[in-house]
């Protein structure tokens, strides 16, 4: 024994038994919620259950399985639930997701296995995906134009498909006409209010001026009559149509046609069309906006939010450390002083990251922006500017949170560079800055890169300090939109960590919306991997470029 | 006695204490150098003439080194360096207030100890001082780059891959780059210090005889710790010995005819 230990093995044992762990509980964290997340766009069967009660009556149940659990029975004996002849310790229970939100008091059941007595997968039972209300589960009864059936027995799923596909078409033109054409013509309102309001302020509001702006906001609002009727046009042809369905209760309901986004019969799919079906789903995911109080729908805005933000930090936090770890390293004195300095931007880095949401709720939103909102947009006071959170100051309070990463890293990558480098180009007659430009910063790019790697990590994955500097549950425009200047730093924004708590914390169903948080969590993580692995490749590339002489 | 092979090149010896300002390139007075407390140089007066090579010896820390990168004053980068006493280069000061140190380096050219290229390509790394200077024409550069490539005998071998990185190159090739890329921008003075130290024999072989070369054109000061080096390329030799200048004669007389008890105990291997 004691030989062994001399030999050396067990240290290889324990680092390499550390390593299994941390690797294992990586993977294993990674596995766990891509699995319970993408098992969510995997349509499931549906489910047509027959129920007995204790007293005899049955009842139907539609929906799919969603959670399965043991129970032991005394429990629920003790809870008032009596179950006739069944014995043993354990009972399963499964919990059956039944939608049709507006019917039933609540749209999950918990059933006792024991108390099914007829379970089976009929090919005909449809999900309907709406975009009020959440899933209709049922059978398809009829489809109706104007009140009056279009389908018969044999054509009603084409007719069901070609009439949803119709619907779809419309919405989507409406909501582009809304969101584009007539978006930027509220943009344009709003810029004029804000026009003769600056005028007046500084008493340049002559009576020319007054007629050119009422001359201006009188064609827009005749462009704004005219696309409201274009609109008003769309959702009329559009909710020509209705579906009637079969629910669980047997009763014969009437949907609206517009409200429904998709139909599938996951019974009567094959392995391919479910396949196509899953990666369908995760591509609406990833790029259609949050329903019903973000328990729905897509992410895409706080992705897009959480990439925006992430490059506006970088572009940010690089510039800044850069300039500071070469002030530090190339030309403030070797004293006690730097030092300090050093000690202290290290240890910047373990301060609480809520710290610097607090300090830049404070200084940057309401001092900085305060001010830039008096100085610059003093009409559209008292309704705030930058005096608010917005994109802007989440970027900058994260680049300040993210800064000593990327100085301690550039300081490194600067000492490693060898001093023969520095000295055959002064003794070409350069000098020091021109050194620096030409020869010490190009070597340090790697460095410089590993640092924002380093932080653009940390930075996507902060959601506490953003909650108070800019991030909100629902943003209804994007930061970038087609109106000028294209970027509206000023905006608030979703992003993916925040969602995640909302969803999963904040939300009035968090049983619907679990696997939400598991499918955003993630999504999350890819974003920052793939931010990563893009900051990396560029490194690699540098690193290549730059190899150090090889002596 | 160590069998050293004096210079053959029938270069006139000339006085060298009493030099014509023609025939002068630098004039050191009175040069002291301390770092911190510790003096590295005392009292060092010399006279490097034009279009030769002068060779530093002395055994290793003596203070050739030092002397040397006093030239194009290397040594300010040093913090606690202090140097007292004059440097003549055009009858004028290197170490006045009012000197651009920057211009003094373009006229006085430095290769070190190690191949020091720049992570860029060849053609890059010879056109450096060129651009520094604000040159970016490209018939320009491509002119410098030809002219300086076959002053530093590397022409022939790299001029297929002017644009492929200088890593590429051996250590000689290197280090023969980095004397082109010094006289790219036609400096006055070269200075070489330990420039084949690094290299292997044949390398080594190929520089001494670029060394002789160079003479025509530039004045070439080299430091080396290879008595044998010394004495097939120089024309003078400057004994040092704990930072003074024990003797300083032409190469033949040196290692010939030693003046001084100190210079002989070293060239013939007594210490050192």
């Amino acid at each position: 024994m004691n030989k062994w230990f001399k030999s050396g093995k067990p240290y290889i044992w324990l680092t390499a038994g550390a390593v299994s762990v941390s690797l294992i509980a990586v993977l294993g964290l990674l596995a766990l919620i891509a699995w319970r997340g993408l098992s969510f766009f995997w349509p499931a069967a549906i489910h047509e259950v027959e129920v007995q009660a204790n007293d005899g009556s049955t009842r139907v149940i539609i929906g799919e399985v969603y959670d399965r659990e043991e129970v032991p029975i005394s429990r629920l004996t003790e809870s008032g639930i009596t179950l006739e002849g069944f014995e043993g310790e354990m009972l399963e229970r499964k919990l059956f997701k039944v939608g049709n939100r507006e019917f039933v008091p609540l749209d999950f059941m918990w059933v006792m296995e024991p108390q099914i007595i007829r379970d089976e997968t009929p090919a005909d039972l449809a999900v309907l995906e709406r975009s009020k209300d959440g899933n209709f589960y049922g059978y398809v009864v009829d489809v109706l134009e104007n009140g009056e059936s279009v389908a018969n027995q044999n054509n009603l799923r084409d007719v069901l498909f070609e009439r949803i596909e119709r619907a779809v078409e419309l919405n989507e033109q409406a909501s582009d006409l809304q969101q584009g054409e007539i978006g930027a013509i509220n943009y344009e309102l709003n810029r004029l209010r804000l026009e003769a309001r600056a005028l007046d302020l500084e008493g340049k509001l002559t009576e020319a001026e007054q007629q050119r702006l009422a001359a201006e906001e009188h064609a827009l609002n005749e462009q704004y009559k005219e696309l409201e009727k274009e609109l008003f046009a769309y959702r009329d042809a559009a909710s020509r149509d209705s579906v009637v369905m079969r629910d669980m209760r047997g009763m014969e309901v009437t949907l609206p046609m517009y409200r429904v986004l998709d139909v599938t019969f996951p019974n009567d799919m094959g392995l391919f069309s479910k396949i196509g079906h899953f990666f369908t789903q995760i591509g609406k995911f990833v790029s259609e906006d949050p329903r019903e109080a973000n328990t729905e729908g897509g992410v895409f805005p706080a992705i897009f939010g959480t990439v925006f933000m992430v490059l506006l930090m970088s572009v940010i936090v690089t510039p800044f450390g850069v300039i500071a770890a070469v002030y530090l390293h190339e030309y403030a004195g070797k004293n006690a002083i730097t030092r300090l300095i050093r000690i202290a931007v290290i240890n910047l880095a373990g301060v609480p990251s809520i710290v610097y949401g607090v300090f830049g709720l404070g200084f940057f939103v309401y001092m900085v922006g305060g001010t830039l909102d008096q100085i610059f947009y003093p009409e559209a006071l008292p309704s705030p500017t930058f005096g608010t959170p917005g994109v802007m100051w989440s970027a900058i309070t994260l680049a300040i949170l993210t800064l000593p990463v990327v100085i301690v890293s550039t300081e490194e990558g600067l000492s490693r560079i060898p001093s023969t480098l520095r000295e055959g180009s002064l003794a070409l007659g350069a000098t020091k800055a021109e050194t620096l430009w030409r020869i010490i910063l190009p070597m340090a790019s790697p460095a410089i890169m590993t640092g924002l790697i380093l932080a653009v990590a940390r930075a996507a994955g902060e959601v506490a300090p953003l909650m108070l500097v800019g991030v909100v549950k629902s943003a209804p425009m994007l930061p970038v939109d087609g109106n000028f200047p294209y970027f509206h730093l000023d905006r608030k924004f979703m992003h993916l960590g925040f969602h995640i708590y909302d969803v999963g914390f904040q939300s009035p169903n968090v049983e619907a919306a679990r696997p939400l948080v598991y499918a955003t969590s993630f999504l999350l993580v890819t974003v920052i991997v793939g931010l990563n692995l893009t900051a990396i490749g560029v490194r690699n590339h540098l690193r290549e470029k730059y190899r150090s002489l090889e002596h | 006695m160590i069998s050293v092979t004096p210079n053959t090149s029938n270069v006139e010896s000339l006085d060298l204490a009493n030099l014509t300002p023609e025939q002068t390139a630098l004039e050191i007075r009175n040069l002291n150098l301390h770092y911190g407390d510790a003096q590295a140089l005392y009292d060092i007066s010399m006279n490097i003439p034009k279009n030769r090579v002068t060779a530093f010896i002395g055994p290793s820390g003596c203070g050739k080194s030092t002397l040397l990168r006093c030239i194009n004053r290397m040594n300010d980068l040093v913090e606690i360096c202090k140097t007292s006493g004059e440097i003549r280069l055009h009858d004028k000061n290197i170490y006045d207030k009012n000197v651009d140190v920057a211009e003094l380096r373009r006229q006085v050219g430095m290769v070190f100890q190690r191949p020091n290229p720049f992570p860029k390509s060849i053609y890059e790394n010879v056109v450096y001082g060129m651009r520094l200077q604000g040159v970016n024409d490209r018939r320009t550069l491509d002119e410098v780059v030809e002219r300086s490539l076959k002053g530093a005998a590397l022409w022939d071998e790299v001029k297929d891959r002017l644009n492929a990185s200088a890593f590429g190159l051996s250590g000689g090739q290197q280090q023969r780059l980095v004397i082109a890329r010094a006289i790219a921008i036609e400096p006055e003075v070269l200075l070489l210090d330990e420039p084949t130290s690094a290299l292997d024999p044949i390398s080594t072989l190929t520089i001494e005889e670029l060394i002789t070369e160079l003479k025509e054109k530039y004045t070439v000061v080299i430091v080396t710790h290879n008595m044998q080096q010394a004495a097939r390329v120089s024309d003078q030799t400057a004994f040092m010995y704990m930072g003074k200048l024990i003797e300083y004669a032409d190469t033949n007389t040196l290692f010939t005819t030693p003046a001084q008890k100190q210079t002989e105990d070293y060239i013939t291997g007594r210490y050192g």
